[in-house]
């Protein structure tokens, strides 16, 4: 199983506001409460595997990996 | 072409075929097929359909809204004239962008995080259904426990009052009975809306949107910090909504919160009587919590299909399909499609969480709202049962609901010591 980070990202216009993805890291995603749209707070950093399940798991197809970062320690 | 179709080897259009629960054999011979499996046209308002049995093309077709349309065509298994579908609208028979703007007015009060706070009164209210059934020694699972939990919290986030609990589960009972074989009378609840422009054709659809007419009223007058009073303020794209998408979002979340998880709660019982050990492996595991919540769901797929329209050529689980074919989505035959869910029958409270079953649907913008709200209402009712160490006895086969859509329980009863 890879250990390389990446970055995630949310669509806005496609988040349904599921919190799904704030259930499974909720250290790199926050689902606004009124607006009820996901967002990615600080560096928006995750293990590829994590990051995989994320995306995976939103029911809005809204989140993306949008680039590999460094090989992690 | 037509003659190399591979015809579904049950009638899946009536609900005599679901009496007995899910017909785990006939699912499981159209999911060994190399093709979906077609049902041809029936008299009146039966189209044709393809039916979708593995976990894989369920997960696909949920997806993909663009090629999969909830709002062409109906999402259920019979058709209904244009005028009766624009009628009953509510998001659910939508698609996005349209679709997502609705879902953003309630999303935020069934995001995990926000579900959490509903913890103290979800505890509240299993436990004084549990111990009410503990004092009368027994009865039926169903009114006493299943029914009255999940109404109660949605009517709570709603902001239907106590008193009127009890009006909204005879409602939302008699909806479902909309496509029975027993349908009610047409004038029923006051009814003089054509049938056919009602959801499920049911005169109680007329008394569920008259009932939110009156709240919605109400709380133009007296506001609320509850859904009803958000809908009402609510604006979309600079407008209100009308009274029409008020009562159809109102009826929605009624229905979708209550018949589902009261659904899982009744097969429950079943679970914790058959398969007692797996229980009993949770109590010394607790850790295992949520897989177990996860398998009541899975073993129970409350909600046993929908349906959507091909919006143009294409090939599933190669099968070619039409723009305005119909594939219906059986969730009850993928969460037990042996590629995915090792020995599928077994009920297992330590089966992996992922792959995740598709109770909930196949992902995608439809993915249920409620699901937070439904695996806390289950943990919690799991954790109320073994932590009073009540002992549920069968004292009665359960009556499942006459329903193709709906794989509820009406009755189940139970002795518990």
């Amino acid at each position: 199983m890879s250990a390389d980070l990446v970055r995630v990202a949310v669509d806005s216009e496609r988040c349904i506001g599921g919190g799904q993805c704030e259930m499974l890291e909720p250290e790199v995603f926050l689902v606004d409460d009124d607006e009820a749209i996901s967002s990615v707070i600080g560096s928006g950093e995750l293990p590829r595997d994590r990051a995989d399940v994320v995306v995976h798991r939103c029911p809005g197809a809204a989140i993306s990996i949008v680039q590999p970062q460094r090989p992690s320690e | 072409m037509l003659s190399e179709r591979v015809l579904a080897p049950a009638d899946l259009q009536d609900p005599a075929t679901f009496s007995q629960g899910i017909p785990q054999e006939a699912f499981a011979e159209m999911r060994a097929r190399p093709t979906l499996s077609w049902t041809p046209p029936g008299g009146g308002d039966r189209t044709g359909f393809w039916s979708v049995t593995r976990h894989a093309p369920v997960s696909e077709v949920s997806r993909d809204t663009d090629l999969y349309s909830s709002a062409v065509g109906h999402i259920q298994i019979y058709d209904i004239d244009d005028d009766a579908l624009s009628a009953r609208a509510s998001m659910i028979d939508l698609d996005p962008p349209v679709h997502t703007r609705l879902r953003r007015l309630v999303s935020s009060a069934f995001t995990p995080r926000h579900v959490q706070s509903y913890e103290t009164a979800v505890r509240a209210r299993i436990a004084e259904r549990l111990d009410a059934l503990m004092q009368s020694g027994g009865g039926n699972w169903v009114e006493a426990v299943a029914a009255p939990i999940p109404i109660g919290v949605i009517c709570d986030i709603m902001g239907v009052p106590e008193s009127d609990h009890d009006y909204m589960i005879e409602l939302t009972d008699h909806l479902v009975a909309g496509t029975s074989s027993k349908p009610l009378e047409p004038s029923a609840y006051g009814n003089t809306t054509d049938l056919r422009l009602l959801p499920f054709n049911s005169p109680a659809a007329h008394g569920i949107n008259e009932y939110a007419r009156a709240l919605g009223e109400r709380r133009r007058t007296e506001p609320a910090d509850d859904l009803i009073t958000k809908l009402i303020e609510a604006e979309v794209d600079g407008e209100r909504l009308t009274d029409a998408e008020f009562t159809n979002f109102f009826r929605l979340m009624v229905f979708a919160g209550n018949e589902t998880t009261r659904a899982s709660m009744a097969h429950l019982a079943l679970h914790l009587v058959e398969f007692a050990d797996q229980f009993e492996r949770l109590r010394s595991d607790p850790s295992l919590m949520d897989q177990a919540v996860e398998e009541v769901i899975r073993y129970s797929s409350p909600i046993l299909y929908f349906r959507r329209t091909l919006t143009r050529d294409t090939v599933l689980q190669d099968t070619p399909l039409r723009a305005g074919d119909k594939v219906v989505m059986w969730y009850a035959a993928a969460n037990f499609d042996e590629e995915v869910f090792d020995e599928p029958l077994r009920f297992d409270v330590t089966r992996p969480l992922r792959p995740p079953n598709v109770a909930f649907g196949g992902g995608g913008a439809h993915f249920c709202l409620g699901a937070p709200l439904a695996r806390l209402e289950v943990a919690i009712l799991i954790e109320s049962i073994l932590s009073r160490g009540i002992n549920l006895r069968l004292a009665g086969d359960p009556v499942y609901v006459d329903s193709n859509f709906v794989n509820g329980i009406e009755h189940l009863e139970v002795e518990v010591g």
